[in-house]
């Protein structure tokens, strides 16, 4: 391997990833413009008279061309200028914003994840070693359950049955992790639980099918007849080879957990990015959509790198 | 054997679901539209077995006919994502070069954002309504589709037949059409019925965030956002109709499991990439 | 004819010099420090956006659920919805509409400074200038000279007199509260964020969209007030939410309830429930330059041919009254209780007026409504009424309310659910929306008896003949039918059992009671 090579593929991937930025900001801002409504009626309310929307217009300059318009935000945007929000929090950068709401998703993401993990790596174990048996069929069955069952009612039936009879999860917000750990883990657990449900399912299936496909192979018999102790075959051998595609689901379902984060953090109050975006969208408040949308991108564009990097340390051949 | 029991299992809550939905929606007694303004909010009885909702009307004839429009407008949507993402990854995958370059990386913009954002943000542009939601159901599975279509079009491009087909002089949209369509046939089926399912959430939590389905249509989202308006006076509608929704997407869901399970082994791995 | 207004005043200066003098000889920490730890977590529910704590560029509802914690005005309602004195110790009227106030003494800025008539004057001016326009200019137009002869008097001309200038002038979403002037011209921009006023709480921290926290106000005005130390505000923005935070002990008070929990949370022990007729107006906005609803035969047969009392039952869960006009029976003064016939179901009398009218059965008409919740529901329980009754096509389109709004503004509909609230004074519900120039006529209904009717209506100042004059106003446009009036909405606040000291009034005050706020146990 050599480092030109190497160096000149992350040069490529960071063009590339820099041209998905652009374009993916180029397509929200333009669908945004698109989008009939008026950010003035938002700010302004029940005082929106012609004269106060047309002022607003002009300060924030709406009344430009639209093309102008995106000039002023990239350009904006190119010296890490993110513009300030026109009617979620009129006046506060948007930058600011996002950095108080971006820890928040990212606590209840990883929170969801970890459970999620957890959750499918005791099923999905269980039921390839006990194929067929009871067991297999009580996982596979909890796995499908969960996958099928709509997060946002999961949510509700979870805060109404759940928080309201058991204090032990308040019912309501979010305390931060910085203020106080047990807090968090106790006021996040049940919307991470929500979020964490499908996605638990479908990697517990993932790994399930993984682990039987790889529990057949030549390498793992061959191990198992060398005199390997079972324990010694199924980490060395069999889960690690079965964790590539465990990995590669499980960044794949980072699109899946971002978009259920949207609607689980409105539902219980959440300050978290997705509750922004909505309210942004909403509220046509232009930049801190267009900032949402691109932090989404950019989690979701960073976690393929990441899941590919992984694969290849799992997986030596792939990453000459 | 497990698998043949979990798939019939899927086959037959999927059958009762199917009949439910067209037939039973309209064997019910009750209109699903018709406004019933003396018996509001009933408890689950024998005449209402999920009870009425606010404005009288029997939730069970509701679930059922809002049942089927949520199907359909999945099973429109997916459809719609299937046929142009299918035609997008082989046309990718066949001419390579710039236009691969150019396609995929618009499938990968799509593809990098979150599923419900992308769905929420057409919804916003477009306006609401049966047709809009199965637009963003389409958009969100479009990108699946064309990276499935173009990862196995890859593959068998340089199967013997195909390159037999190629230096015969076939048309490539023959060749597309005939020797590697029906071979990726299966895997784009097993997709869309895992999608399918998932096309009802979609819609669901677009209904449910009130940027669904034009009323007095129902469908699951529509009525499950009624139900948590009045979740404290008559939990039940919420409450019902999501149980009822998550057992039918089990049905969906272990069907779709055991055609996977069916499916080639080579086709599973694409499958999962 | 004078009318001296302020009898009150004396008496709370005695009452504030005892307070003063007791606290002061027996050298214990005054009331207001007893509860001084206590923090009471006040939600404000059904929103989460509070771009500024200025009152001069304040629009929005819960803006204002804040600033009357943080400002106070020359007046304020007493539960009667009478405005009486609060910054001012007395006021006249004079007969030409001019008004005189005194102002109270030794008022602290929560800055330490003292509260004098320049910074009263200076806080109008800034709603008059038109470098930046304040969206609650039109409160204050019709005053045309501020003069200050000395630092507790203020005296307001008006070129004619505007019965509504007293009214505005009171703690409500007016934006006519009193701000420093020295510290406002230090930055005015920064001001919003950064509020300085004479309230019971001064602002301690800000979350946007998350929470804000007040601190008590020690040199508030009135001896003992605030009881409370800190108030908590979290912005919650699903009312349902709202709810499950207070059953869960998650906050202490809700700003809001949702109609359809209200009854069953009514019957619960472990929480308190004020309830009240609100100040707000629901109605189904017609676009009277378009068809179907160009013809007034028609118009009036769309307003009999549904039953307002279906909608109170199942939109609004019994949480409202149906109305016969625009302005909410809680404007005692201008309601005419008398239901009006043509807002009354009646199928018989509705298919007559379809016959006169130049459309028949059959006809489409898109009614526009939003979100997922009552808004949506009222405009689907009409449509089917409507089409059960006339044999019309009325469909429902659902959209955000902002593209809504903004259809409205353009008139680009042909009828919307629609509706205002919080408003206080009957030239706002009148005025403004039937007179050919008010800016919120989406109906684009013209009518010159009427014009003239409520403009005599603002130039009266004597609150019965006024009042008389908005009964006939009511009497006159109904007959047009350029809107359907529908109901009035209760407003709600949702309280732990442990809390108390909270006066509801009918325009959906929140931050004006927290000085007040006590808890036990």
């Amino acid at each position: 391997m050599d480092v030109r090579a190497l160096t000149q593929g992350g040069v490529r991937r960071a063009l590339v990833l820099a041209a998905t930025l652009i374009a993916g900001a180029l397509a929200v801002f333009f669908a945004m413009k698109a989008a009939p409504g008026d950010p003035a009626l938002t700010a302004l309310g029940e005082n929106a008279r012609p004269d106060l929307v047309a002022a607003f217009r002009h300060a924030h300059h709406l009344d430009l061309p639209v093309s102008a318009q995106f000039a002023l935000w990239i350009g904006g945007a190119a010296r890490g200028d993110f513009g300030q929000s026109l009617t979620l929090a009129g006046g506060v950068p948007v930058a600011s914003l996002i950095a108080t709401r971006l820890p928040v998703t990212a606590f209840i993401g990883a929170y969801a994840l970890v459970l999620a993990v957890a959750l499918s790596l005791v099923i999905g174990t269980v039921s390839a070693l006990q194929r067929g048996r009871l067991a297999d069929t009580i996982g596979t069955s909890f796995a499908v359950l969960g996958v099928s069952m709509p997060d946002f009612w999961l949510g509700y039936v979870l805060i109404f049955f759940l928080a309201l009879n058991f204090p032990v999860f308040p019912s309501y917000g979010f305390v931060s992790p910085t203020a106080s750990l047990r807090g968090a883990l106790l006021s996040g657990f049940l919307p991470a639980l929500a979020i964490a449900a499908p996605m638990a399912a479908v990697f517990a299936r993932t790994l399930r099918a993984a682990l039987l496909e790889v529990l057949h192979r030549e390498y793992v018999t061959v191990a198992r007849s060398l005199g390997f102790g079972p324990r010694f075959v199924f980490f060395h051998y069999v889960m690690r080879n079965a964790l590539i595609p465990y990995v590669t689901v499980l960044g794949l379902q980072v699109r899946y957990l971002l978009g259920g984060v949207v609607v689980i953090e409105r539902i219980f109050g959440i300050p978290g990015m997705g509750s922004l975006m909505v309210d942004g969208a909403f509220g046509r408040d232009y930049p801190v959509v267009q900032a949402c949308a691109l932090t989404f991108l950019a989690i979701v564009l960073l976690t393929n790198l990441l899941v590919d990097a992984l694969c290849a340390r799992l997986d030596p051949r792939r990453a000459a | 054997m497990l698998r043949n029991r979990t798939m019939l299992a899927g086959l037959t809550i999927t059958l009762v679901v199917l009949f439910g939905v067209t037939a039973g929606a309209a064997l019910m007694p009750y209109s699903a539209e018709t406004m019933d303004f003396i018996d509001v909010l009933e408890p689950p009885s024998l005449a209402h077995p999920l009870g009425t909702d606010s404005f009288g009307r029997d939730v069970l004839t509701r679930v059922l006919v809002g049942g089927r429009i949520s199907l359909v407008i999945s099973l429109c949507g997916v459809a719609l994502a299937a046929v142009l993402g299918t035609l997008t990854g082989m046309a990718a995958a066949w001419r390579g070069g710039a236009t691969e370059t150019a396609l995929m990386g618009l499938v990968d913009l799509l593809f990098a954002f979150p599923s419900f954002v992308l769905a929420l943000f057409l919804m916003v542009v477009l306006g609401y309504g049966v047709q809009d939601v199965a637009l963003a159901i389409a958009l969100v599975y479009f990108p699946i589709f064309a990276r499935l279509a173009r990862n196995l079009t890859r593959v068998l491009r340089d199967e013997p037949y195909v390159q037999a087909a190629r230096l015969i002089g076939q048309p490539a949209p023959m060749i597309l059409a005939r020797e590697i369509l029906p071979n990726i046939l299966s895997a784009l089926m097993v997709q869309a019925s895992i999608a399918i399912a998932f096309g009802v959430v979609i819609e669901a939590g677009l209904s449910f965030l009130g940027l669904g389905v034009q009323p007095p249509t129902p469908s699951l989202g529509v009525i499950m956002a009624d139900g948590r308006e009045y979740f404290q006076k008559a939990p039940w509608v919420l409450t019902l109709t999501g149980l009822a929704v998550s057992v039918a997407l089990l049905g969906l869901n272990l069907l779709g499991d055991g055609l996977r399970d069916l499916a080639d082994p080579k086709l599973r791995q694409a499958l999962r990439a | 004819m004078d009318t001296q207004q302020g009898q009150r005043g004396p008496t709370r200066r005695e009452v504030f010099r005892a307070g003063t003098a007791i606290a002061a000889s027996s050298l214990l920490p005054p009331p207001a420090l007893a509860a001084a730890d206590a923090t009471i977590r006040a939600g404000i529910t059904g929103y989460d956006v509070v771009n500024t704590l200025d009152p001069a560029y304040a629009a929005l509802i819960p803006e204002y659920y804040l600033i009357w914690a943080v400002y106070n005005a020359l007046l304020k309602f007493n539960a009667d919805m009478q405005p009486v004195p609060d910054l001012a110790e007395s006021f006249k009227v004079a007969e030409n509409g001019g008004l005189e106030f005194k102002l109270r003494q030794g008022v602290k800025f929560h800055d330490g400074s003292t509260m004098t008539s320049d910074d009263v004057k200076f806080s109008f001016e800034r709603l008059l200038d038109d470098k930046a326009p304040s969206p609650n200019k039109s409160k204050v137009s019709a005053i045309s000279a501020i003069d200050t002869p000395d630092p507790l008097t203020v005296r307001l001309q008006t070129k004619e007199p505007f019965a509504p200038l007293l009214t505005f002038l009171a703690n409500a979403r007016t934006g006519t509260q009193v701000v420093p002037r020295k510290v406002v011209q230090a930055d005015p921009t920064g001001f919003g964020r950064k509020p300085c006023g004479t309230g019971a709480y001064m602002l301690k921290t800000w979350n946007p969209n998350q929470a804000l926290r007040f601190a008590a106000h020690t040199e508030y005005f009135v001896p003992g007030l605030p009881t409370i130390g800190t108030v908590d505000v979290p912005l919650i923005a699903e009312e349902t939410s709202g709810v499950t935070a207070l059953l869960g002990h998650q906050v202490d008070l809700t700003s809001t309830a949702p109609f359809a929990d209200v009854p069953e949370l009514a019957k619960r022990q472990d929480i308190k429930v004020l309830r009240q007729a609100g100040l707000n107006t629901r109605f189904i906005s017609l676009n009277n330059r378009k068809p179907p609803f160009d013809d007034v035969h028609f118009r009036r047969a769309v307003s009999l041919a549904f039953d307002r009392n279906v909608l109170i039952r199942v939109v609004l869960f019994g949480e409202g009254v149906a109305t016969s006009g625009l302005i909410p029976p809680s404007l005692k003064a201008s309601y005419d209780p008398t239901p009006k016939p043509l807002t009354i179901y009646n199928a018989q009398r509705a298919k007559e007026e379809l016959a006169k009218s130049k459309y028949q059965a059959g006809t489409a008409a898109t009614m526009l409504t939003w979100g997922a919740g009552w808004w949506k529901r009222i405009a689907e329980v009409i449509a089917a009424q409507v089409n059960q009754t006339l044999g019309t096509q009325f469909t429902v389109e659902v959209n955000e309310a902002n593209t809504v709004f903004s259809r409205l503004k353009s008139g680009d509909y042909q009828c919307s659910v629609w509706g205002w609230l919080g408003m206080i004074d009957p030239d706002e519900y009148s005025y403004d929306i039937l007179h050919s120039q008010g800016w919120r006529n989406f109906a684009y209904y013209s009518n010159p008896k009427l014009d003239e009717l409520l403009v005599a209506a603002r130039r009266e100042l004597d609150a019965a003949k006024r009042g008389q004059m908005y009964r006939e106003s009511e009497a006159l446009w109904i007959q047009d039918m350029p809107i359907l009036p529908c109901f009035c909405s209760n407003v709600h606040n949702l309280l732990a059992r442990n809390v108390s000291g909270f006066t509801q009034l009918p325009y959906s005050n929140f931050g004006d009671q927290f000085a007040t706020l006590t808890l036990s146990g």
